[in-house]
């Protein structure tokens, strides 16, 4: 009985008809050809398979401008994955052998798959940010262990490292809605004692554009929308009156 | 000849008992287990949130300020993970499917507040 | 010869449960040409990987299809497992094989009952749909749902099926096994089933090779290739497995090796509930999978070879999640099978085929 098992190794982009050409001759099975969005450019791993053992040729990070040869010439069957890596990643290949031009999916919107929600976008920045703020941390904890904690810091409300790590983790939307809530938190910390200080400070009138974003933040799209505009009217309500005192 | 072996088959299928049921005069008892409903025991309720946060579809709201624990039956997949989730195993589920509704509503459940009861007995 | 003529064939047609297109260029009656579409129903759901965290997004790829429910759970399951290198219990390994094979018993009774009645057999549809309903009861039974099971997860099963339920599901498959028997032998001797079915839609056994064919379609033109043979999980602990494998590559060994299948998966049910080992049938998944870890998996639906890809980027929502279904491995194959044949055979012929486009179009 052969054993089934899996193998990742990478290759450049120029190889990869090569590689399929050499696979093909050597009486490889294809398996598949994916697509994988990152930061640094499209991947595309091509799979292969020879008695149980799958072999995943990866190409890393491939440029905006870069054409992929096509290797339908070799293998008919790829020409699904090919049209589809073309239509949802918008890579260009070149010369599959039955050729959709574009039109394999019927999309509303060009490349879906290469989109990056911006709530997805903040949570990757988080993550990243909390690593380093972890590391940071860590080396400042070795360099100076007798060091006196920073007590400069008031304790007016969660600051920017707490919210991090309390959100780490959390997916996009929640992650978004803690934040507002730990901001919004924050910030009628830092009120309290600006009022306290300087009394004669006008107090704002009706809720900013902030408090709006962070009242919305997590809603859903048309939802956010009729709450906007209830807010925007109130504060716009709250600045008539204002001026009608004055 | 095949054919007159299942045509036997068929013939003889006149006069057995049906396979179906002749619903909805007939029901069948459902059986231990079948992903019907979720339901909640509200007593044992802590309204610690873990169920709303592992639900896939997103179908359970808690609102810790007003005591209360909602369930959407419409987004529900009767996935069962908040029944494995809960601590306080307050979660069921229940074998019997919900009955067809006319319109989408949701179910809300009041939680009874454990210190509140202390206070007024 | 005539001129040549384009022929749509779909997306809606009365043999295609699901969206296919073909364009069909037809002369004088025979098919020169086939140009195959699909991406009428693209749902996206790979991209819904990023909203959902690993132990919910199983509930979505349970979903991408009913007919191979079970099969998309297992695999996807596996593969999030390998990600980790999580090693779940063996009593895990066996249920699961156990619910994979009763799905593919009901997959295959439910397409043999199509295929009757695209060939007019319409008895046959009857009760091959009545023995599929006895799997359905089972399901219901053991996890509590009947297409969509919900019961792998990651790191094992949710429910254990204990040995009164065992013993049931033997008893059920033995029932199943007797009046399943006189169905297929009915079928593979019925002289106007051969009359349509033997010698229509040829593919050689070097086309199966050269085109990367999958599943039962390969298997009839001779090509044992079986990923249940690479003896993964509890499929290592069989006694014996042999792919089933015809030589003739038509119609008819189609049929045949898929009404075969459902023999062998009754017994592969029955060795390992006779061989099931005490134990946990969970073990619990911690944390997250590593930033930039990717991890593959093949495992055999009821259509074939559908191969899986995760990739982690160290949160608990995973960076990207591949699924290559049989059915568009086979697409190229089918387009080869149909040159050639005649018009009136073309709904046969991807009938026997068996695309599954809602696993296709994911």
């Amino acid at each position: 009985m052969t054993e089934f098992s899996q193998e990742f190794r990478e290759i450049a982009l120029g190889e990869v008809h090569d590689v399929a050409a050499e696979r093909h001759a050597a009486g490889w099975r294809y398996v598949q050809i994916l697509a994988v969005n990152t930061e640094a450019g499209v991947d595309l791993v091509y799979s292969y398979m020879l008695d149980g053992l799958l072999e995943n040729d990866v190409v890393r990070a491939l440029p905006a401008d870069a054409v992929v040869p096509s290797i339908t010439d070799l293998f008919l069957e790829a020409f699904v994955c090919e049209n589809e890596i073309h239509d949802l990643y918008d890579v260009a290949i070149q010369d599959i052998a039955i050729d959709f031009g574009g039109m394999f999916y019927q999309l509303s919107q060009k490349a879906p798959m290469t989109v990056v929600s911006p709530e997805q976008l903040a949570a990757r920045e988080k993550a990243r940010k909390v690593v380093a703020a972890k590391a940071a941390k860590e080396a400042a904890a070795k360099q100076a262990p007798e060091a006196v904690p920073d007590t400069a810091a008031p304790a007016a409300g969660p600051t920017e490292e707490e919210i991090q790590a309390k959100i780490a983790g959390l997916p996009p939307e929640k992650a978004a809605k803690v934040r507002a809530a730990m901001e919004a938190k924050a910030k009628k910390a830092a009120v309290v004692p600006a009022a306290d200080e300087a009394p004669a400070a006008p107090k704002p009138a009706g809720l900013s554009e902030e408090e709006i974003q962070a009242k919305i933040a997590g809603l859903d799209p048309e939802k956010a929308a009729k709450v906007r505009a209830a807010l925007e009217a109130k504060a716009a309500k709250a600045a008539k009156t204002e001026g009608k005192g004055e | 000849m095949g054919s007159f072996k299942l045509g036997g088959m068929t013939f003889g299928s006149l006069f057995k008992k049906p396979e179906t049921l002749l619903y909805p005069f007939e029901t069948k008892t459902p059986p231990a287990g079948l992903k019907g409903h979720i339901v909640i025991d509200a007593s044992r309720c802590i309204l610690c949130g873990i169920c709303a946060k592992t639900c896939p579809a997103d179908a359970i709201a808690v609102e810790k300020k007003d005591r209360t624990w909602a369930i959407d039956p419409f987004r529900c997949v009767q996935c069962a993970s908040c029944v494995r989730a809960c601590p306080k195993s307050c979660l069921t589920m229940d074998p019997a499917y919900t009955p067809i509704a006319t319109a989408q509503s949701c179910t809300v459940v009041e939680v009874p507040d454990p210190k509140a009861a202390v206070t007024e007995s | 010869m005539g001129k040549a003529t384009v022929i749509p064939f779909g997306p809606q047609h009365p043999v295609l449960p699901e969206p296919l297109h073909l364009d069909l260029v037809v002369q004088d009656e025979t098919v020169v040409d086939v140009l195959p579409q699909i991406g009428f129903v693209h749902r996206g759901l790979e991209k819904l990987v990023e909203t959902r965290d690993y132990n919910q997004f199983i509930y979505i790829a349970e979903r991408i299809c009913g007919i191979c429910a079970t099969g998309h759970s297992v695999g996807y399951a596996e593969t999030v497992e390998s990600l980790m290198g999580v090693e779940i219990p063996k009593r895990a390994e066996y249920l699961r094989v156990i619910w994979h094979e009763l799905s593919r018993v009901h997959s295959h009774l439910l397409w043999l009952g199509l295929a009757a009645d695209a060939f007019g057999f319409e008895s046959m549809f009857m009760h091959c749909w009545r023995l599929r309903e006895r799997v359905l009861d089972l399901f219901e039974k053991t996890t509590g749902g009947r297409v969509i099971l919900s019961v792998v997860k990651v790191g094992g099963v949710v429910r254990d099926i204990d040995a009164t339920q065992m013993a049931e599901i033997v008893s059920v498959l033995d029932g199943i096994k007797d009046d399943y028997t006189k169905i297929m032998n009915t079928l593979l001797t019925d002289t106007s089933v051969k009359n349509r079915t033997v010698g229509v839609g040829y593919l050689s056994t070097e086309d199966a090779q050269a085109l990367s064919m999958v599943g039962p379609f390969a298997r009839a033109s001779n090509l044992p290739y079986d990923v249940r043979s690479f003896g993964k999980g509890a499929y290592g602990d069989l006694a014996d497995f042999q792919p089933i494998t015809a030589t003739e590559g038509d119609c008819y060994a189609r049929v045949k090796v898929r009404c075969l299948e459902v023999l062998q998966s009754i017994e592969i049910i029955k060795e390992l509930a006779a061989k099931m080992p005490a134990g946990d049938i969970e073990v619990a998944v911690k944390g997250a999978p590593a930033d930039g870890a990717q991890a593959s998996n093949v495992l055999e639906q009821p259509r074939g070879e559908c191969y899986y890809y995760a990739r982690g980027n160290g949160t608990k929502n995973l960076e990207r999640m591949r699924i290559r279904t049989p059915t568009s491995q086979n697409l190229a194959g089918m387009t080869v099978a149909l040159k050639g044949c005649d018009l009136a055979d073309v709904n046969m012929i991807i009938l026997t085929i068996d695309p599954c486009i809602s696993c296709t179009e994911r």
